[in-house]
C-alpha cells in the first residue's frame, strides 16, 4: 500500500511538470488555410474561433474569444511576433486599453471576471503573409503581467484579391 | 476500516489538487501559500480549501483567495485574520455567504467578490465591516438593489456593481448615508429606465465627488427631472442607448443635472448608434457640466451643425476615435477653454473654425492618421497657451508664424511625430514660446542656418529624431533662455561637436545621443557652466577628455554610456564635479588590463555614482571579454605582480647561477669527477709512483732532475708528466685527474716562481689538496726549487700555510744537498709501494 502511495505521489510530482503544455485547438482547417492555436500561460487556455476563415482573405473578419482573466486589465497590451523558421521576423505591439483609450468593451475588467470578445478584427497590413509561420501573441497588462498568451501555427497558401 | 479507505483517498485528492497549482506553489507541500510580503501578504490561488489555509498567520493584512473552491462562507470564517485589510474571493465558487461571515474583520478595507454567482446571501452577511472602502461585487447575480444588506456599511467610498441583472435604478433610502462614496458603478447591468425619485437618495448634503456608471445598460427613457438638481462628479453613459431617438429623447431627460464630467458615446466593439445625427445633444442645453467626452461616434458627415451647440459652455471637451472630419458650426461666444479631438477623421487641420473658439487654452488634436495639411491660419486665439498637434501625419510647408496670427500667448507648441515640417525661422507671431516639441518629424531648416532667432523665451526644445544634420555654427542662435536641448538621433559636421552651444547659457539639460559623434571640440562645452544633464551616450567617442568636460561644474547627471571609452584616466577622473550624482559609462569597450588597475578599483569604489554597473562589462584583453567590471578580481593583478617579481627573481637567480659555473668550471668539474671517481679510484690501478706538478718552464729542470734520476736508478720508478703521459684527445682536466691524479700514488709538487704563478699549476696543486684530504693520506711531495720569491708565496695562502704545516723538500743545486735531496724523494716514493716480480728481482 505504501509503495503504490509512494508511487503515485512520484506521478502526481511528474505530472505537474508535464501538465504546463495546453491541447492545440483547431481554429480553421481548409484546403489553402489552417490555423491552430496553443495557450502558452501556463495557467490557463483559451477558447478561440474565426466565424468565416475565408474572411481573412477580405481583412476584417468576425473573432470570437473568451477566457477567465487571472489580472485586472486596467490597461491592456498586445504583442505579436512572426516567428518563421525559429527567427522572429516581424513584431506588432499596441496598447488595447489604457486610462482614457477605453473603446473596447471589456477594457477595466477586473481579475476573476470573464472575457469575451465578439466581433471584428481588422487587420492593418495589406495582406496575411502566405506560407508555413507561428504568430505568436501574448497580452500583458498595467503591472506588465501575462494575460493570455498564445502560439498560433499558420499555413497559409490563400489568394489575395 | 473504510473510513480509512475514504481518508487515503482523501490525501490522494489533495495531491491531486496539489498537481493543478503552479509548480512554485507545489514545491513546498505544507504551505501552499505564497508569501508576497513577510507576514502581511499571502496568495493562495486556486486551492481545493474550506476556511482560510493553515498557514497564513494572524498578522496577514492582505490575502488572496481567488480561484480557489471555497463554495461557501460560514459565520466568522476569516476569524484567524483579524487584521485583514485586503480580501480577494474572486471566483470563489461562492454560491452563499452566511450571516457574520466577515464579522472579525473591523480593519477589512477593500472585499473582492468578483465573479462567484452568489445564491444566498445573508442580511447580515457584511456585518462587522466598520471600515470597508470597497466593496466588489462584480459578476455576482445581483438582480436588485433593495436586496444587497449593505445599508450599514457607512465608510463605503466604491460599490462596483458591474456585469449584474440589476433592473432598477431605485437607490434605498441608506445610500443616503454613505456620505463618503466616490464610485458607483452599474457598469453593464439591465437598468431600463431613469424615473423620478430614483437618485433621491443622492440629493442631500454635499455630494460633489460621486461618478456614477451607466454605460452599457439598456436605457429606454429618463424620465425629466430624475436627475435635476443632482450634483456628481462624473455620469457615464457609454453605448447606453439602443439608438438616436432613445438617445436624444433619454438626454432631454438628463436637465437640472450638476456634473463636473459627463462622458457619452459608444465602444468601438459595441456600436449601436447609426451615427452622429442633427440635435442628438440637444437635452446637453439644460445640464451644467464642466467636461463632456464624447468616445468612438461615426458618420458625422455633414450633421456637425449642432454638434457644439449645448456644449459650448462647457470649458472642456474631449472627442475621442469619432469619425468627425470637418467642424462645420461653432456657435458664436463660446466658453470652451479645452478643446480635444483624439483620433479624428480630420483631413485638414479646421483652424479657421476653431479661431471661433475665441476662450481656447489649451487645443489637442492627436494621433489623427488622416490628418496631412495644415494649409489654414489660426487667428485671434489671444488667450491660447497649448496647442498640440502630435502623433498626426501633418506635412507643414512654413512654419510656424504663418499659421498662428494674433495668438500672442501661445506657450507651448507640440508638433512631434508628424511628417514633414519646413522651419522658415518666421516665429514672429509667437515669440513668447515657452516649450516647442519637434521630435520624430522631419525637419528641414535646423543645422543649415540660424531658424529659432527670435524664440529668446525658449525654455525647452526637442528636436530629436528628426534628420537634422548641425553644420551652422549659429544653429542655436537666439535661444539664450533655452534650458532644455534634447537633440537625440540626429548629426553633426563631420561628425565632430564643435562650438555649437556657446549661447546657450542657462542650459540645463542636454540631449545629444545617437548622434554618431566620434569627436568633441575642446571649447565646445565652455558656455555651459550652468548644465546639470549631459547625455552623450550612444555615440562614437573613443575618449572622455578631461579639457572638454572641465567647464561642467553643475553637472549632476552624466550618460557617457554606449561610446568606446576604454578607461576613465586619473586625469579625467579628477575633472569629474562634486556636484556629480549619477554617471553612466557602461556599455563601453572597458579595457581590463592590469595596467588600468587605479581605474578598476576606483569603479568599485563608486559604485554610488555610476549607472547600469551590470552593463559595466571588459572588453579587452580577450580573456576576460565580457567579465562584468564589478566582478573582475583585482587580486589576479596583484597575484600576476607576484609573479613577476617572482620570475625576475628566479631569472636574476639562474643568471647568477650559469656565471658561477662559467666562473668556477674546473672546481665544479672537478668535484663532478671527484664524486663519481673517489667510487672506483679502488678498481684503478695505480700505474705511476707519482704525479709530478710543475709549471711547463721548469720542464727542463723536472726531466733533468727528477725523471732522469728517478727513472733511470733502482728501483725504477714511473712518473706520470703531462707532457708525457696526458692522452691526446681528452679534455686537460681529465687528463689531470684520471691519468694524474687517479693514477698515481703520490704527487710531486715542484714549485718554482713560474708554478706560483700558472693557473693550470694552482689548480692542480688545489686538486691534489682536496685529493689528499679525501684519501686521508699525506701523498704531497713539495720540492720547492731555489730563488722562489717568498712574499709571492705569502701572497697564495694556501700554499704558504700548507708548507709552514709540512714537511717539504728544498732544492739547492749543491752536491750535498742533492744527496740528501735524492735519498728523502726516495724514501717517500718507496713507501706503499707494491713491488712487481719483475721489480722485485731487479731489486
Amino acid at each position: 500500500m505504501k509503495t503504490a502511495n509512494v508511487l503515485l505521489l512520484i506521478s502526481v510530482l511528474l505530472y505537474i511538470n508535464a501538465s504546463t503544455e495546453w491541447p492545440t485547438h483547431t481554429v480553421c482547417k481548409e484546403d489553402n488555410l489552417e490555423i491552430y492555436y496553443k495557450s502558452c500561460d501556463p495557467q490557463q487556455d483559451f477558447s478561440f474561433s474565426i466565424d468565416h476563415c475565408s474572411d481573412i482573405a477580405t481583412h476584417t473578419f468576425d473573432v470570437k474569444a473568451a477566457m477567465t482573466l487571472r489580472h485586472s486589465i486596467k490597461k491592456l497590451y498586445v504583442k505579436l511576433a512572426m516567428i518563421i523558421n525559429g527567427k522572429t521576423v516581424l513584431t506588432y505591439s499596441d496598447m488595447l486599453c489604457g486610462p482614457g483609450h477605453n473603446k473596447l468593451i471589456f477594457c477595466g475588467k477586473k481579475k476573476g471576471e470573464r472575457l469575451q470578445y465578439e466581433g471584428p478584427v481588422t487587420l492593418g497590413i495589406k495582406e496575411i503573409p502566405q506560407g508555413d509561420y507561428t504568430l505568436s501573441a501574448k497580452l500583458t497588462n498595467e503591472d506588465d503581467v501575462t494575460v493570455a498568451c498564445a502560439d498560433f501555427t499558420v499555413k497559409n497558401y490563400l489568394d489575395y484579391y | 476500516m473504510p473510513r480509512r479507505g475514504a481518508l487515503c483517498v482523501g490525501t490522494l485528492l489533495v495531491l491531486l489538487q496539489l498537481a493543478f497549482v503552479p509548480s512554485p506553489l507545489a514545491g513546498c507541500l505544507l504551505n501552499p501559500c505564497v508569501e508576497i510580503t513577510p507576514n502581511t501578504t499571502f496568495r493562495c490561488t486556486g486551492l481545493n480549501i474550506s476556511g482560510v489555509p493553515e498557514g497564513v498567520p494572524n498578522t496577514t493584512q492582505n490575502l488572496d483567495l481567488s480561484f480557489s473552491n471555497l463554495k461557501s462562507l460560514g459565520s466568522n470564517y476569516f476569524a484567524s485574520v483579524p487584521e485583514l485589510q485586503l480580501l480577494d474571493l474572486s471566483r470563489c465558487h461562492l454560491h452563499s455567504i452566511e450571516d457574520n461571515s466577515f464579522m472579525d474583520l473591523p480593519r477589512l478595507s477593500t472585499l473582492i467578490l468578483t465573479a462567484n454567482s452568489l445564491q444566498h446571501l445573508g442580511k447580515a452577511a457584511f456585518h462587522g465591516l466598520t471600515s470597508l472602502k470597497k466593496l466588489v461585487l462584480v459578476e455576482t447575480n445581483r438582480t436588485s438593489l433593495s436586496e444587497l444588506p449593505i445599508g450599514h456599511l457607512h465608510t463605503l467610498q466604491e460599490l462596483n456593481l458591474g456585469h449584474n441583472s440589476i433592473t432598477s435604478l431605485k437607490l434605498p433610502e441608506y445610500f443616503a448615508n454613505m456620505t463618503s462614496l466616490r464610485h458607483l458603478s452599474f457598469f453593464s447591468n439591465k437598468i431600463t429606465s431613469i424615473s423620478r425619485g430614483d437618485l433621491d437618495a443622492l440629493r442631500g448634503g454635499n455630494r460633489l465627488n460621486l461618478t456614477l456608471v451607466l454605460s452599457l445598460n439598456n436605457i429606454k427613457s429618463i424620465e425629466p427631472g430624475a436627475l435635476a438638481g443632482i450634483r456628481l462628479a462624473e455620469l457615464a453613459l457609454r453605448s447606453t442607448f439602443e439608438n438616436f431617438s432613445v438617445m436624444q429623447e433619454s438626454l432631454q431627460g438628463l436637465a437640472g443635472l450638476q456634473v463636473s464630467r459627463l462622458v457619452l458615446g459608444e465602444f468601438s466593439d459595441a456600436e449601436r448608434l447609426e451615427g452622429f445625427e442633427r440635435g442628438l445633444l440637444s437635452g446637453l442645453c439644460q445640464v451644467q457640466m464642466e467636461e463632456f467626452v464624447l468616445f468612438c461616434l461615426k458618420d458625422f458627415e455633414h450633421d456637425t451643425d449642432t454638434l457644439f451647440d449645448c456644449i459650448s459652455n462647457v470649458s472642456t471637451i474631449r472627442l475621442v476615435d469619432l469619425g468627425l472630419e470637418k467642424i462645420s458650426e461653432v456657435p458664436p461666444l463660446s466658453k470652451v477653454k479645452h478643446l480635444e479631438c483624439k483620433k479624428c477623421d480630420f483631413e485638414e487641420v479646421p483652424a479657421w473654425k476653431l479661431s471661433l473658439f475665441k476662450e481656447l487654452r489649451v487645443l489637442r488634436i492627436t494621433k489623427n492618421r488622416s490628418l496631412k495639411d495644415f494649409k489654414q491660419k489660426f487667428e485671434g486665439l489671444s488667450k491660447l497657451e497649448v496647442m498640440d498637434f502630435s502623433e498626426n501625419s501633418l506635412n507643414i510647408r512654413t512654419c510656424c508664424s504663418p499659421k498662428f496670427q494674433n495668438c500672442p500667448n501661445l506657450k507651448h507648441l507640440n508638433l512631434s511625430f508628424n511628417s514633414y515640417i519646413r522651419l522658415t525661422g518666421d516665429f514672429t507671431s509667437v515669440k513668447n514660446l515657452l516649450y516647442l516639441d519637434l521630435q520624430h518629424t522631419t525637419l528641414f531648416g535646423p543645422g543649415s542656418y540660424p531658424v529659432f532667432l527670435s524664440l529668446q523665451k525658449l525654455i525647452y526644445l526637442d528636436i530629436s529624431h528628426t534628420k537634422t544634420e548641425v553644420k551652422s555654427q549659429c544653429t542655436f542662435c537666439g535661444l539664450n533662455s533655452l534650458q532644455v536641448l534634447k537633440m537625440a538621433g540626429n548629426s553633426f559636421g563631420d561628425n565632430k561637436l564643435e562650438n555649437n552651444f556657446k549661447n546657450l547659457t542657462h542650459l540645463h539639460t542636454l540631449d545629444i545621443s545617437s548622434c554618431k559623434l566620434e569627436q568633441v571640440d575642446p571649447s565646445t562645452f565652455d558656455a555651459l557652466s550652468e548644465l546639470k544633464e549631459l547625455n552623450i551616450s550612444n555615440n562614437k567617442l573613443l575618449t572622455f577628455d578631461p579639457g572638454v568636460y572641465q567647464p561642467l561644474q553643475a553637472l549632476r547627471v552624466l550618460d557617457f554610456s554606449r561610446n568606446q571609452l576604454t578607461v576613465l584616466l586619473e586625469s579625467a577622473r579628477e575633472v569629474l564635479p562634486h556636484s556629480l550624482v549619477l554617471l553612466d559609462i557602461s556599455q563601453n569597450l572597458f579595457d581590463c588590463s592590469c595596467v588600468y588597475l587605479d581605474f578598476l578599483k576606483w569603479v568599485k569604489e563608486e559604485q554610488e555614482l555610476l549607472q547600469n554597473e551590470e552593463l559595466m562589462l571588459c572588453h579587452m584583453p580577450s580573456y576576460v571579454a565580457n567579465v562584468s567590471l564589478l566582478s573582475f578580481d583585482l587580486s589576479s593583478c596583484h597575484v600576476s605582480m607576484g609573479t613577476v617579481v617572482l620570475s625576475m627573481f628566479l631569472l636574476s637567480s639562474a643568471l647568477l647561477l650559469l656565471f658561477l659555473i662559467y666562473r668556477y668550471y674546473f672546481q665544479l668539474y672537478y668535484s663532478l669527477v671527484l664524486l663519481s671517481g673517489c667510487k672506483h679510484s679502488a678498481e684503478r690501478g695505480e700505474t705511476y709512483d707519482a704525479f709530478v706538478i710543475h709549471s711547463s718552464k721548469d720542464q727542463e729542470w723536472v726531466i733533468k732532475e727528477l725523471v732522469e734520476p728517478l727513472e733511470g736508478g733502482t728501483p725504477p720508478f714511473h712518473l706520470c708528466l703531462y707532457f708525457r703521459d696526458f692522452l691526446p684527445g681528452v679534455p686537460v682536466v681529465t687528463n689531470i685527474i684520471e691519468e694524474g691524479f687517479l693514477s698515481s700514488r703520490n704527487v710531486i709538487a715542484v714549485i718554482s716562481t713560474d708554478f706560483l704563478e700558472s693557473k693550470w699549476c694552482s689548480f692542480e696543486f688545489d686538486i691534489a689538496q682536496s685529493w689528499q684530504l679525501v684519501e686521508g693520506k699525506a701523498g704531497i711531495i713539495m720540492v720547492v726549487l731555489e730563488g722562489v720569491n717568498k712574499a709571492l708565496l705569502r701572497q697564495r695562502l694556501g700554499l704558504s700555510r700548507y708548507l709552514r704545516r709540512n714537511t717539504y723538500l728544498e732544492w739547492k743545486d749543491k752536491e750535498i744537498s742533492k744527496h740528501i735531496f735524492w735519498r728523502q724523494l726516495t724514501g717517500v716514493l718507496l713507501e706503499g709501494k707494491n713491488w712487481h716480480q719483475e721489480e722485485v728481482k731487479l731489486m
